[in-house]
């Protein structure tokens, strides 16, 4: 395993009197993709900022091995060509003269925007936009690249388009890449490892199959979508079980005797939210689902243990 | 540094004693800001308003004159007047030339760029779709005019003290027009400029400057205010 | 309109045959504008860059400081420049008093909140995120700058534009530390103050109409060079 590009101990960054972010333990290595989830205000823009070295820590260090591009939330241009917005990044970074073009028009064919460097800028639709913002970010090539919600504000069409050509543009077996991502759906689509941040604390760091088969901690299962809590399933007082909808099964031989309280009807039939008497559970059903109130049983396939 | 602080020190007694004239000055130079800029505002924020969102034809060139119009030099505004209040001039059955009066009258002149400009500005400048959709529930010009100045009014309230501002500070039209005889129709403004220029007599001109200044610093003080509410006002809009 | 219409007859006919005294007004005009223009440009546009742009203590302070210094009464502003140019005064040796370099300083000094304070405001209207972005992608200070200055070139531009009209309309300090003295250092504006109150008329009505012209012709051309898109930044200062 290669030395880590970017490593951190015990990082501990404040915005004023108030500590935002505490003792943060990361590294990040080359060729690997990272996402970093988390609820708003959790301090994703903050690690960013940090680790960048654009905040000061209050304690704690961040070791850096090469240069640093950060490409911020809002995909802001300056009112010229797409081509020359790239070209100035390059310039910016210190890339000599010839190689700007080339660079430029190499980071927009990755991104599917070649098409676009003639374009002003003020023209573009939101998505092509982003391309552009990321392009920059890209044709600089930096040792490690941060990312901060590359998605934001686009619409379902225009997400899955960007987030397709994304995936490969961002591979790079010299970089390490840390992505801030808004949602699981992004998380999953890009990275090879998922770091979950919650009230500046990093509460889980492994590949995304791993935690979310196992999450270590109900704070971290419940972010990643278990939404199901039960306790004194057989008899245990002292241990809690969560669980997703996919552990859940409405069975007319399932153990548990559960009354429906809510369903939300989605495009492939609906989600059912029942409570019991140890708790409550959520679960999706494919076809007509049954009436609010009705009284159903309940089946467990899985689901996760903590104590009490 | 020693003939400055020399000419400072002896200014200072001259304002602190009250001294007649720096008082009647004062008091002279308020009344004809405040008389002035209320005329002007009186019928520049209503103008100004119906540039700013009204929806006729030749808007745009109106706008543009509108702007245009600040930069009219104050001494060209002060000529014309003259000539005008002149004995043989239109108005000379008035006999108002080279009194306090013609003062008043130009210097309403010289407010008015700035109660109609800044205003059809700060309207201008609202979030459109505020405007059109009262305008769709069916709000009535009179309905949309006053909408839009509550909305705007620290906007409209910056081009009134800018308004204010200016008459107190200005000089070419006073002097035109009023001849800037003492004692009968000076301002302030006008009396620094004499007293330097005619008179030279510093420590009464240093006096009369630092009252002005400070009348000045006042309005600016109140100004910066208003700019840090709209600010405050702004950035609570950008993050809701 | 009896006496204006003749008056304006006979300045007319001044202008028209290029009278002399008409003509070196102009000439001095021009280069008062010309000079004290780019000189608050060049000191005023960087400044402003810096405290637009930068992120140090007192920055804030500065800007308030800057939008403020729009509202110096300019008479007060010569009084100051005339007591500390005096033989007697701490930059006496400089003999600027009673000069038209004097007057090309003093416009200038006049001058330069506007291209500071206007060009502080354009950088702070553009997107945060551009800037910011810049510098994490390895900008540079000057970078920055140049990246700044293009990008809000049009706020900019207003700055310069605002400096060349108080150039051109500018009278109370003028006179102050000019003297204004006829054939020698009077600008347009000056002159007009001159001659209106040596009661000629026909002369202050020639120079009246030159210096709109001229104010039209420069402030005008150069805010439609400016973009239409952009929108005036105006002034909220004195006029005179």
């Amino acid at each position: 395993m290669s030395a880590p590009l970017l490593a951190c101990r015990g990082l501990t960054v404040a915005r004023g009197r108030r500590e935002i972010l505490h003792a943060i333990d990361l590294e990040l290595r080359p060729g690997e993709v990272v996402a970093l989830l988390g609820p708003n205000g959790a301090g994703k823009s903050t690690l960013l900022g940090a680790l960048a070295g654009a905040l000061p820590p209050v304690s704690g260090a961040v070791e850096l091995h090469g240069r640093v591009a950060v490409a911020l939330q809002s995909p802001d241009l300056a009112r010229r060509s797409v081509l020359a917005n790239v070209v100035a990044a390059l310039a910016w970074w210190g890339v000599p003269r010839p190689e700007r073009h080339p660079r430029a028009r190499a980071a927009l064919a990755t991104l599917g925007a070649e098409h676009l460097a003639a374009r002003p800028a003020s023209e573009l639709s939101g998505g092509e936009r982003r391309r552009v913002h990321l392009a920059r970010a890209i044709a600089v090539a930096p040792d490690v690249l941060m990312l901060d919600e590359p998605f934001a504000g686009l619409d379902g069409a225009a997400r899955s388009d960007l987030l397709a050509d994304v995936t490969g543009a961002l591979r790079d077996p010299a970089r390490a890449t840390l992505v801030v991502v808004h949602d699981r759906a992004e998380a999953w689509a890009l990275a090879d490892r998922l770091l979950v941040l919650i009230g500046g604390e990093l509460l889980a760091d492994g590949a995304p199959g791993e935690l979310l088969a196992a999450p270590p901690s109900p704070p971290v299962a419940r972010f990643l979508g278990y939404d199901g809590e039960l306790r004194g399933v057989d008899g245990e007082e002292s241990e809690r079980l969560l669980t997703r909808p996919g552990h859940v099964a409405l069975d007319p031989r399932g153990r548990l005797e559960a009354t429906v309280t809510r369903v939300i009807p989605t495009e492939d039939g609906a989600r059912v939210e029942l409570s019991l008497a140890q708790g409550r559970l959520s679960a999706t059903v494919d076809g007509p689902p049954p009436a609010a109130g009705a009284r159903v049983r309940v089946a467990l396939r899985g689901g996760v243990r903590f104590p009490a | 540094m020693g003939f400055l602080w020399h000419q400072l020190r002896e200014a200072v007694p001259l304002i602190w004693s009250g001294h007649d004239d720096i008082m009647r000055l004062g008091w002279v130079s308020i009344r004809l800001a405040l008389v002035a800029t209320a005329i002007a505002s009186a019928i520049g924020i209503p103008l100004g308003c119906a540039i700013g969102i009204g929806r006729f034809r030749g808007r745009r060139v109106v706008h543009a004159i509108a702007n245009a119009s600040l930069a009219v030099p104050s001494v060209i505004v002060g000529v014309v007047v003259l000539i005008l209040l002149l004995p043989r001039g239109v108005l000379g059955g008035l006999r108002i030339e080279f009194t306090l009066t013609g003062v008043y009258v130009a210097q309403t002149l010289l407010a008015l760029p700035y109660t109609v400009a800044l205003t059809a500005a700060a309207v201008n400048a609202l979030p459109p779709g505020l405007l059109d959709q009262a305008r769709a529930l069916g709000a009535g010009r009179g309905q949309l005019s006053r909408l839009a100045l509550r909305e705007a009014r620290i906007g409209v309230l910056a081009a009134v003290i800018a308004a204010l501002g200016t008459a107190l500070s200005e000089v070419g039209a006073v002097v035109i027009v009023g001849g800037n005889i003492q004692n009968h129709d000076q301002t302030l403004a006008s009396a620094v400029l004499q007293q330097t220029t005619d008179y030279t007599d510093y420590p009464n001109a240093l006096a009369l400057a630092i009252v002005l200044l400070v009348l000045t610093g006042l309005l600016m003080a109140a100004l910066t205010v208003l700019g840090q509410r709209n600010d405050a006002l702004r950035l609570r809009l950008r993050t809701r | 309109m009896t006496l204006l219409w003749a008056e304006l007859r006979t300045a007319i006919s001044l202008i028209a045959h290029g009278d002399p005294y008409l003509m070196q007004v102009i000439g001095f005009t021009l280069q008062v504008a010309a000079i004290s223009t780019a000189v608050a440009s060049a000191i005023g546009i960087p400044l402003g860059l810096v405290i637009g742009l930068g992120r140090f203590r007192g920055r804030e302070a500065l800007r308030i400081l800057a939008n403020a210094s729009m509202g110096l009464p300019p008479v007060v502003v010569g009084l100051v420049l005339f007591l500390l140019f005096v033989p007697a005064g701490p930059l006496g040796s400089l003999h600027l008093n009673a000069t038209r370099t004097g007057v090309i300083v003093a416009q200038s000094v006049l001058a330069l909140p506007y291209t500071v304070a206007l060009t502080v405001a354009a950088v702070r209207a553009l997107p945060r995120g551009l800037p910011d972005q810049a510098r994490l992608l390895g900008a540079g200070r000057a970078q920055l700058a140049a990246l700044a200055l293009r990008e809000a070139r049009v706020g900019v531009m207003a700055g310069v534009i605002a400096a060349l009209a108080t150039a051109l309309s500018e009278v109370a300090a003028i006179v102050i530390v000019g003297g204004n003295v006829y054939g020698y250092d009077q600008t347009l504006a000056s002159a007009a103050l001159f001659a209106s109150n040596a009661a000629m008329y026909a002369e202050a009505l020639a120079v009246g109409i030159v210096l709109l012209a001229l104010i039209l012709l420069l402030v005008g051309g150069l805010s439609l060079l400016g973009q239409f898109g952009g929108g005036i930044r105006l002034r909220l200062g004195p006029a005179a």
